[in-house]
C-alpha cells in the first residue's frame, strides 16, 4: 500500500515541478520509462512470489533503465536508432507481458 | 556454452533453450530467485506482506516521477506538431491563391495582348487568329454543347464487388474516354472542370487525384464541350458513352450527358513550346556522300519528326 502511495507521490511530484528535459536526453525518455515499467512488475511478481528482495528490485530498475537508454543511444550513433529502440520495446514489452501473466495467476487464480 | 567436455558425468550436460524461449518462458529476473535462495540458506527472513525497504520507495518515487515527466513531455510536443502541420496548411492555401490571382492577372494581359494585336492587325487576319485559338484551345470560346457528368460512387461499395465490376470511383481512363469520344463526336472545345484541353494536354492518375494538364481535378466531374447540335446523339452512340452506362449500371457510379447552352470555356494556359533542333553532330552532310552507306542504314536524327 505504502508503495503505492510513493507511486503517486513521484507522479505529483513530477507534474507539480514540471522539469524542463534536456533535449539531449528526450529521445531516452519513453524507453527508460518502458525499462522502468519491466523493472517493477518484475518487482511486483516477485512480491506475489514471495522472493522480492530490495537490492534486486533496486539494481533492476537502474541497470534496466540505463541499460534501455544506452542501447537507443548506441543505436542512434550507428544509424539503426528506431530500430533498436523497437527491438528494446518488444524485448520489454514480451516480458512486461509475462510477468503480467504471472501477476494475474497470483491474483484471480486463473 | 556451459557444457565441458571434461566435465565426465553426462547428466550435467545442460541445453539451454535459447534466447526468446528463454525470454518467453521465464520473464522474471533469475536475480530474485538467487536472492531467496540465498536468503533461505542464510535463515534471513523474507519481508512480510507488501511491506517494502525504504530504497525501493525510493525507487518507485522516482518512477512514478519519470512517468510523470515523459508524459509531460510527450503533451508538450503535440501543440508543436500541430501548429507545424497547420502552418504548412496555411502556407498551402497562401501559394495557392497567389497561384490563382497570377493566373487571373495573366488572363486579363492575355486579353490585353490580344486586343492590341487586333487593334495592330486589323481585319480578316485577326479573325483568322481568333478562330486558331479557339481552336488550339488559346482562347475563351463560348457555345452550346454537351456536359458530361461523373460523380463517384458510394466508396465503402467497391470493397465488397470490386472482383467482377470493377471500382465504383471515376478513375482517368474514363475521363480520357468521355474526351476522346467527345472530339471523335465533333467537338470543338473541351474543358475537365474548367481546365481547357489542348492538343498537349494529358489525363492521368497521380496517386489518388486525377491531374488534368499540371492540375489535379476532384469530382463531380464535369466535361463541357463546345460542338455542332449533332454531337449529343453521336456521342451517345460512342463506346465510351455505352461503357459508362454499364458502369453506372454495376457500380452506382453516376454518368449523365446533357445539353447546356451559352457555355463558356476559359483559356487553356501558354503552352510551352517546344522547337525542332538539328542534332548536333553525326549528321551534319548528312547528304554528302552519297550511295557510300545507304540511306536505310544511317541513323536518323530526325525520328521524332511533328
Amino acid at each position: 500500500m505504502i508503495a503505492v502511495v510513493a507511486l503517486l507521490a513521484g507522479v505529483g511530484l513530477g507534474l507539480w515541478l514540471d522539469p524542463t528535459v534536456p533535449a539531449a536526453l528526450q529521445p531516452y525518455l519513453p524507453i527508460a520509462v518502458v525499462a522502468a515499467l519491466d523493472a517493477v512488475f518484475g518487482g511486483v511478481r516477485a512480491k506475489l512470489d514471495r522472493i522480492f528482495d530490495d537490492k534486486q528490485f533496486v539494481v533492476s530498475f537502474i541497470s534496466n533503465v540505463l541499460v534501455a537508454a544506452l542501447i537507443v543511444y548506441l543505436g542512434d550513433q550507428l544509424g539503426v536508432g528506431g530500430q533498436l529502440s523497437t527491438g528494446v520495446v518488444v524485448v520489454l514489452g514480451v516480458r512486461i507481458f509475462g510477468n503480467v501473466a504471472a501477476i494475474r495467476r497470483h491474483l484471480f487464480r486463473a | 556454452m556451459s557444457d565441458d567436455p571434461g566435465a565426465g558425468r553426462r547428466g550435467a550436460r545442460v541445453f539451454t533453450p535459447d534466447f526468446l524461449t528463454e525470454l518467453f518462458r521465464n520473464p522474471l529476473d533469475p536475480g530474485y530467485a538467487d536472492a531467496a535462495a540465498q536468503r533461505a540458506k542464510t535463515g534471513r527472513p523474507a519481508r512480510p506482506g507488501w511491506s517494502v525497504g525504504p530504497v525501493s520507495l525510493v525507487v518507485v518515487v522516482l518512477l512514478g516521477f519519470l512517468g510523470a515527466v515523459a508524459y509531460r513531455q510527450t503533451t508538450a510536443e503535440e501543440p508543436g506538431r500541430a501548429q507545424a502541420r497547420s502552418g504548412l496548411v496555411a502556407q498551402i492555401q497562401q501559394r495557392q491563391s497567389d497561384t490563382d490571382a497570377m493566373s487571373a492577372r495573366a488572363d486579363e494581359l492575355r486579353e490585353e495582348v490580344n486586343r492590341q494585336r487586333e487593334a495592330a492587325l486589323g481585319g480578316s487576319q485577326a479573325a483568322q487568329l481568333r478562330n486558331l485559338e479557339a481552336g488550339t484551345g488559346l482562347g475563351k470560346v463560348r457555345g452550346d454543347g454537351v456536359v458530361v457528368r461523373l460523380v463517384d460512387g458510394p466508396s465503402g461499395q467497391d470493397s465488397l464487388n470490386a472482383g467482377n465490376v470493377g471500382p465504383s470511383q471515376v478513375i482517368y481512363s474514363d475521363l480520357q474516354g468521355v474526351a476522346n469520344d467527345l472530339w471523335g463526336a465533333g467537338a470543338e472545345a473541351i474543358a475537365i472542370n474548367g481546365e481547357r484541353l489542348t492538343a498537349t494536354s494529358t489525363i492521368r492518375f497521380a496517386g489518388q487525384a486525377i491531374l488534368v494538364g499540371i492540375r489535379p481535378v476532384t469530382g463531380p466531374y464535369e466535361v463541357s464541350a463546345i460542338g455542332p447540335g449533332s454531337m449529343r446523339k453521336r456521342y451517345e452512340a460512342s463506346r465510351s458513352a455505352l461503357t459508362m452506362r454499364k458502369v453506372a449500371q454495376d457500380t452506382g457510379l453516376s454518368f449523365a450527358v446533357r445539353d447546356a447552352d451559352n457555355l463558356t470555356l476559359p483559356a487553356a494556359p501558354e503552352p510551352r513550346l517546344r522547337y525542332a533542333e538539328p542534332a548536333v553532330s553525326p549528321s551534319v552532310s548528312p547528304s554528302g556522300r552519297d550511295g557510300s552507306s545507304g540511306s536505310g542504314t544511317s541513323p536518323s536524327p530526325s525520328g521524332g519528326g511533328r
